[in-house]
């Protein structure tokens, strides 16, 4: 998947592959729980579900300002 | 905002961010970049907050306050055939909304409005629930306060004009004279004399 014309593809398809797959977890358990009318629904959306999302963003958003002499360290 | 749209913004957020996941090298193209900025930022901030919104919504529910078991007789209580018990007589005349009826009289609890802290109380209700103890009788934080009742009598016409409520509007409105504990209306609940009182069938 990486591009050689971009010497970060490998770090930045690593970096978003992992964000992408802790969002898409995040969403699920976010999906499940408003499906569900509980209190205990609410705390998985924050705890659990909101909590993969940050996680996710953050690695995303790293990824992007991270400059490119330390992408090229990473990969 | 309904159940169906945030899951709508949900199911595109998935497959926006199963895209770049799949095809991370789209991102070397600008359009791609756009694309997996959306995907992995933009609209999980926007599902999270509908999300919110919509759990926040779904929490003033009487369903979602009888989910806990401590609850059970208070909704039982709504069913006594007295029409003195006041919670009673709302809910069934529909004066308040039967499927909200917990959080009209009880707008300033915990999840719904109010501040940081009474959010913590609420997720203390979950810890006391399912991990710690629940102290029986459970108590308002708080004497129940008659804005509760005056944001939907207040100006009616039966109320203002009443000669009972007009000799002490001021003091009602002032919250000097409780409207339930006063001697005039306090058969609220009364949660521990449910066994001996008749109960109200709704007919299906």
């Amino acid at each position: 998947m990486t591009n050689p014309a971009e010497p970060n593809a490998g770090f930045m398809a690593k970096r978003l592959r992992l964000a992408g797959t802790l969002i898409i977890a995040g969403l699920v358990v976010e999906g499940a729980s408003l499906g569900w009318n509980h209190p205990l629904s609410f705390v998985a959306f924050i705890g659990v579900g909101g909590l993969l999302m940050a996680v996710g963003i953050l690695i995303y958003l790293v990824a992007l300002v991270t400059p490119a002499r330390d992408r090229r360290d990473h990969a | 905002m309904p159940t169906v749209a945030v899951f709508a913004v949900l199911v595109i957020t998935v497959l926006i961010a199963g895209l770049v996941i799949a095809r991370p090298a789209i991102t070397v193209a600008r359009e791609g970049k756009a694309l997996a900025f959306l995907g992995l930022f933009i609209f999980p901030v926007v599902t999270a907050f509908l999300g919110v919104d919509n759990h926040v919504e779904r929490s003033k529910e009487t369903s979602f306050c009888l989910s806990c078991h401590v609850m059970g007789p208070y909704g039982k209580s709504l069913y006594v055939d007295d029409p003195a018990y006041v919670p009673a007589s709302h809910f069934q005349n529909h004066r308040v909304p039967p499927n909200q009826a917990c959080y009209t009289c009880h707008t300033d609890y915990t999840l719904y409005t109010g501040s940081i802290k009474a959010k913590i109380r609420g997720l203390h209700h979950i810890y006391a629930q399912y991990i710690g103890t629940v102290h029986q009788p459970i108590q308002l934080y708080h004497p129940f306060n008659n804005r509760e009742c005056l944001h939907c009598h207040l100006g009616a016409r039966n109320f203002e004009q009443g000669t009972t409520h007009s000799a002490i509007m001021d003091d009602i409105k002032s919250n000097q004279l409780s409207c339930v504990t006063s001697g005039c209306h306090d058969m609220i609940h009364n949660v521990s004399h449910l066994d001996q009182v008749k109960m109200w069938s709704p007919k299906p």
